[in-house]
């Protein structure tokens, strides 16, 4: 049985469609995680799984039980702030027990599940101060313990880390990850960082003005994005894409030409639909290009260069590979190199990458056309 | 010159800034109260010389039943009027909600304010009036007759009262209208998440974050209430025979009426170190605040 279903969830503001045909079902123990850019409707989504939010038309059903209509404290579900959103007025205790307070629990019950949620988040001589008096990580951890004190069926997560600084998120991150494996606990995620959602998701879900583009695992996304917005939205650096036509068609193959890339070939799906003249988007990651010889692959000039210590990222402009939606006539292309290069601005490079490593997007949704990747693990 | 200037334009700006409240602060309020003080201490009728007669006006104000009247009467206005904080709390939380038509109702509710208190006391005067008003109107309805409640001393305060509560309750919603639009979103929905309602939400969730403003509508409600004079001028001249008068009104009465400025002095300095009291712990709580939030 799922832990929660969402079923053709659909969410109106006068006109605007905030979520269109929401459909998932989450397994119990899956960290859910879902991204977007600004606006896509994962806060919105999440607050209707909270019941915050009303919504339009749709069903949700937690844990077997349909909860669409049932009030927030209803649904078994518990929900850590961005902002934290502690009673300011109340104790850490009091913070962490209001929820079991509230549904009449015996004072020796609250204590006691406040106290094993302490301890789980070192939280136990914390437990009298008052929010204003911890720092920005113990504020959080406190919002986690009074989630983790109702006991929920599916803990929801909005945007947890965005108020702490990089060095406290990358701790928070790996805190949660370990909380999420003790609990085994499921949990759904919103966020815009994508390293988190790469790095904690079971499942990433990305969404894109209110529908989801595409649910699987962080890694099965990232090799095989079902269509351009994924493909762009996963990755950093983002991945290079630019604009080809289509010039002949043989089984299983395309053949492409781009004006700085030339003409060459892409494996194509099976059933793909494309024709001679079509115009294609070929997708390339940063990492997939390499270095190459004088005589080989395409001029590149160097404007900045990125040494990371074992990594470096090259921002080059190749002219002329166009690439989508710019208007300057040359293309940025970021290149993701393995290892330390002894690159500076103004240099000029040649680049090349392999065709089996590039996608391919077309169709009226710009779906890939490339096929599947074999996945890395 | 320029090197004076940037070596003290640290204090100086704010100083020159400053300044003109300092002033106006000075000469109206500190310079006329410290000789208010001065004149309690006199016999005066506000033209001639001022005898020195010591504490006199206190040791006769202390004998003085009217004294005592009015002081019971400042009490009773204090007490009533603390029923304006908590009904304007409610009408606020009633006409905060999503409904529609309710930007009407609100408006309605915030006529009063709008009125000038001198106005509002000449209407009531008009709903008290026995046989033509609409009190009388209401109890004709009953087959009773109403009680003429300005010219009757037991029930003429709380008439008078009842009147002037009217602006101060809106006054007050107003004040929590504002407290409630400032409610953090996010807190409300952890409590909802906590499955607080109703009740519940209202005394663990919204009120702790109207504390501010509840401080603020009790500290003017209770200045309010102690300084109440324009409501009894116009509706009873604090008869019949002084039995609504106020402090307020008998320091004006004594020393506009009698030509007795020493004796209304003495009054009016009474009735501030009582206000003082009130001023003081709305200071303390200022002061408080602003230490936390530092």
């Amino acid at each position: 049985m799922s832990s929660l279903q969402l079923r053709n969830i659909e969410k109106n503001y006068g006109n605007y469609h905030a979520l269109r045909g929401i459909n998932l079902d989450v397994a119990p123990g899956e960290f859910i995680v879902m991204v977007g850019p600004s606006g896509c409707g994962k806060s919105t989504l999440l607050k209707s799984i909270a019941g915050l939010e009303p919504i339009t038309s749709g069903t949700m059903i937690i844990n077997g039980r349909d909860v669409t209509r049932a009030e927030p404290g209803e649904r078994g579900i518990a929900m850590v702030f961005q902002s934290y959103a502690l009673y300011p007025h109340m104790s850490v205790a009091e913070n962490m027990g209001f929820g079991l307070r509230m549904a009449k629990r015996p004072k020796p019950e609250i204590d006691a599940a406040v106290a094993r949620a302490a301890k789980i988040l070192r939280l136990t001589d914390q437990l009298d101060k008052l929010p204003r008096q911890l720092s920005g990580g113990q504020r959080q951890r406190v919002a986690i313990g009074r989630a983790i004190t109702r006991a929920p069926e599916v803990f929801l997560f909005d945007e947890p880390l965005s108020n702490l600084d990089a060095a406290l998120r990358t701790q928070m991150r790996v805190e949660l990850s370990t909380l999420h494996a003790e609990l085994g606990a499921t949990m759904v995620y919103v966020t815009h960082d994508q390293v988190e959602a790469m790095t904690m998701a079971s499942r990433i879900v990305v969404l894109n003005q209110g529908r989801i583009e595409q649910v699987g695992s962080p890694l099965d996304l990232y090799r095989n994005p079902d269509n351009f917005f994924v493909a762009g939205f996963l990755g950093a650096p983002r991945m290079n894409f630019f604009e080809a036509s289509v010039v002949a068609l043989e089984e299983g193959w395309v053949r492409v030409s781009n004006p700085g890339a030339g003409v060459f070939s892409i494996a194509l799906r099976p059933g793909a639909r494309l024709e001679v003249g079509d115009t294609v988007k070929v997708g390339v990651r940063p990492e997939a290009f390499h270095l190459a010889e004088e005589d080989d692959g395409l001029a590149a000039s160097v404007r900045l260069v990125e040494h990371l210590g074992r990594e470096t990222i090259v921002y080059a402009d190749a002219t002329p590979l166009l690439s989508v939606g710019s208007d300057t006539g040359t293309s940025n292309v970021t290149i993701h190199l393995p290892d330390i290069v002894g690159l500076a601005a103004g240099a000029s490079i040649r680049i090349a990458f392999d065709p089996d490593q590039a996608y391919l997007f077309g169709g009226p949704d710009d779906q890939t056309l490339s096929p599947p990747k074999a996945s890395a693990i | 010159m320029s090197n004076v200037w940037r070596r003290h334009r640290g204090w100086i700006t704010p100083a020159i800034f400053i300044l003109p409240a300092i002033v106006l602060f000075g000469v109206v309020i500190v310079a006329s109260s410290l000789q208010s003080v001065w004149i309690s201490l006199h016999e005066w009728d506000g033209f001639g010389p001022m005898q020195w007669i010591g504490l006199g006006n206190y040791e006769e104000l202390f004998a003085d039943p009217q004294f005592y009247t009015s002081l019971k009467n400042n009490v009773i206005w204090l007490v009533i009027f603390m029923l304006a904080p908590p009904l304007g709390l409610g009408i606020a939380l009633l006409v905060n909600q999503q409904i529609k038509g309710m930007r009407i109702v609100k408006s309605l509710f915030f006529v009063p304010l709008v009125l000038a208190s001198v106005a509002v006391g000449v209407v009531f005067t008009w709903v008290y009036t026995p046989q033509f008003g609409l009190l009388a109107l209401l109890f004709s309805a009953f087959g009773a007759s109403a009680p003429a409640l300005l010219s009757d001393e037991n029930l003429v305060t709380f008439a008078v009262v009842f009147a002037a509560l009217w602006p101060q309750i809106a006054f007050c919603m107003v004040l929590y209208l504002a407290g409630l639009n400032s409610l953090s979103e996010d807190l409300i929905g952890a409590g909802r998440v906590d499955g607080a309602r109703g009740w519940n939400m209202l005394r663990h969730v919204v009120l702790p974050q109207l504390t501010q403003v509840s401080f603020i509508a009790i500290a003017i409600t209770a200045i309010g209430a102690l300084r109440s004079f324009d409501m009894i001028s116009v509706m009873t001249q604090g008869g019949p025979f002084g039995s609504s008068s106020v402090l307020a009104y008998q320091m004006y009465e004594q020393s506009i009426f009698s030509y007795r400025f020493g004796y209304g002095a003495a009054i009016a300095t009474i009735l501030f170190l009582i206000m003082l009291v009130f001023i003081v712990w709305y200071l303390n709580r200022i002061m408080r605040a602003e230490d936390r939030s530092a």
